[in-house]
């Protein structure tokens, strides 16, 4: 039996032949009864297998909602308060880190963010201190004049001019009215740092970008409950 | 049942009438996905998965026979199963009988439209064609669901396939053949009436 008449007479037994393709078939099973013994066997098989008794389903199958995920129909105005709420909290949380950056960069004093005033700027002052004449040393001791002015970093090159005339034991300390005079100059300096910075985000608009905030989400959730409530 | 009312409100995304449908053929699609599958929890699932995807695809349905189109779709869903399994080989947790056998489902068991005898009948045929059936090929096995378990036309399984009509029968014959070869090996098994050669003299 070769896979050609297998598939003839599976066919037929279908009644998938073309008539003139079943005529010669059938001519054929006259002389060959191996044909017709292959056919009976596909037959008998064909019949067992549809004779299988047909399960019924173990329970049903209808879907949910929530299966095939739909939503409940929500209102035209819902999208609009959604990107409003999700906008409104954004720039809030960006306005609040603004403003607490600002207020630590303002703690943090002029060295903060600009890279210097650590150990390594001393090292190299130092030397540059040590080479400064002693009769330099009293423009040091005039820093209280200088302190005075607002800007703090020229604060900065006068303390270090004075520690650095400090280091290079000028004549003036060992005298002893330098310190007196540039331990007045601290507390001066002290009181310049503190000053807290007024907030880049106003908090008016801060607050008004929480109640937009609150107000949308709880848009948002009514209107959602009704919808599913609707809905269901 | 409108089928076609059903199909075209269902594409408009009413869930209702897509249920209907889901009614009307959950026999069908549990029984193909049972045949392919050989277990009935696996085929429950595969039913399930077959008709959310149906749903969430059925505007892509342009016509033709929605029950070829179903059985596509659990086709898929089976083949998807099967990989899972290959993927993560489970150990069955019905218990066993001294042979060896799975031993049958209560349910089974429970049906009362079938006195003992013929559940016991009924049963072995059943475990037969079921053994034999899963040593057929998945692409054999698939064919001679649709077609002789099924009933499908060959057009309709070439449709729901996705397979040329020629290898349709190509496919059938063999898988006819191969299962006559296995089933003749439980000819003792099998009661008299189910037996081959009553399909011979039947026919």
């Amino acid at each position: 039996m070769n896979q050609r008449d297998l598939e003839l007479l599976s066919a037929y037994l279908d009644g998938q032949l073309n008539p003139s393709d079943s005529a010669r078939l059938e001519a054929r099973f006259k002389s060959d009864l191996q044909l017709v013994s292959v056919l009976n066997d596909l037959r008998a098989t064909r019949n067992l297998l549809r004779k299988l008794p047909e399960r019924k389903a173990p329970r049903n199958f209808t879907l949910t909602r929530k299966m095939v995920g739909q939503n409940p129909p929500l209102p035209r105005a819902y999208p609009v308060f959604r990107l409003a709420t999700a906008l409104a909290t954004l720039l809030f949380v960006f306005s609040f880190g603004l403003n607490s950056f600002n207020r630590l960069a303002a703690s943090q004093g002029p060295g903060f963010g600009m890279g210097g005033g650590g150990g390594p700027e001393d090292s190299v002052v130092a030397p540059y201190a040590a080479e400064i004449p002693a009769t330099e040393a009293p423009a040091a001791t005039e820093a209280p004049s200088v302190a005075l002015a607002p800007p703090a970093p020229t604060l900065v090159p006068t303390q270090e001019a004075a520690n650095a005339a400090q280091t290079a034991e000028s004549p003036a300390l060992k005298t002893g009215e330098a310190p007196d005079e540039l331990n007045q100059s601290q507390p001066v300096t002290d009181q310049q740092v503190p000053q807290s910075p007024s907030p880049v985000i106003p908090s008016a608009w801060q607050t008004g970008l929480a109640i937009v905030a609150v107000i949308g989400l709880l848009f948002m959730l009514v209107t959602r409950r009704l919808a599913l409530n609707r809905w269901r | 049942m409108n089928e076609q009312a059903l199909i075209q409100d269902a594409q408009g995304g009413n869930l209702d009438a897509f249920n209907t449908l889901v009614l009307h053929y959950q026999d069908s699609v549990f029984n193909t996905a049972l045949r392919i599958l050989g277990d009935e929890d696996q085929a429950a699932d595969a039913t399930q998965e077959a008709f959310i995807s149906a749903f969430k695809s059925i505007t892509s349905f342009r016509g033709g026979s929605f029950k070829g189109w179903l059985m596509r779709t659990v086709t898929n869903a089976c083949y998807d199963e099967l990989r899972r399994q290959k993927r993560r080989p489970t150990t069955p947790l019905e218990p066993d009988t001294d042979d060896g056998e799975e031993m049958d489902s209560p349910r089974w068991l429970a049906d009362p439209s079938m006195t003992p005898d013929q559940k016991a009948e009924a049963d072995d045929v059943e475990h037969a064609i079921q053994h034999c059936l899963n040593n057929l090929p998945l692409e054999f096995k698939t064919v001679v669901v649709m077609a002789d378990i099924q009933g499908m036309d060959y057009s309709e399984v070439s449709v729901a396939i996705r397979v040329p009509l020629g290898t349709i029968k190509s496919r059938l014959a063999r898988a006819r053949l191969r299962l006559r070869e296995c089933l003749q090996g439980f000819a003792e098994l099998l009661p008299a009436s189910y037996r081959l050669e009553e399909g011979i003299n039947a026919s």
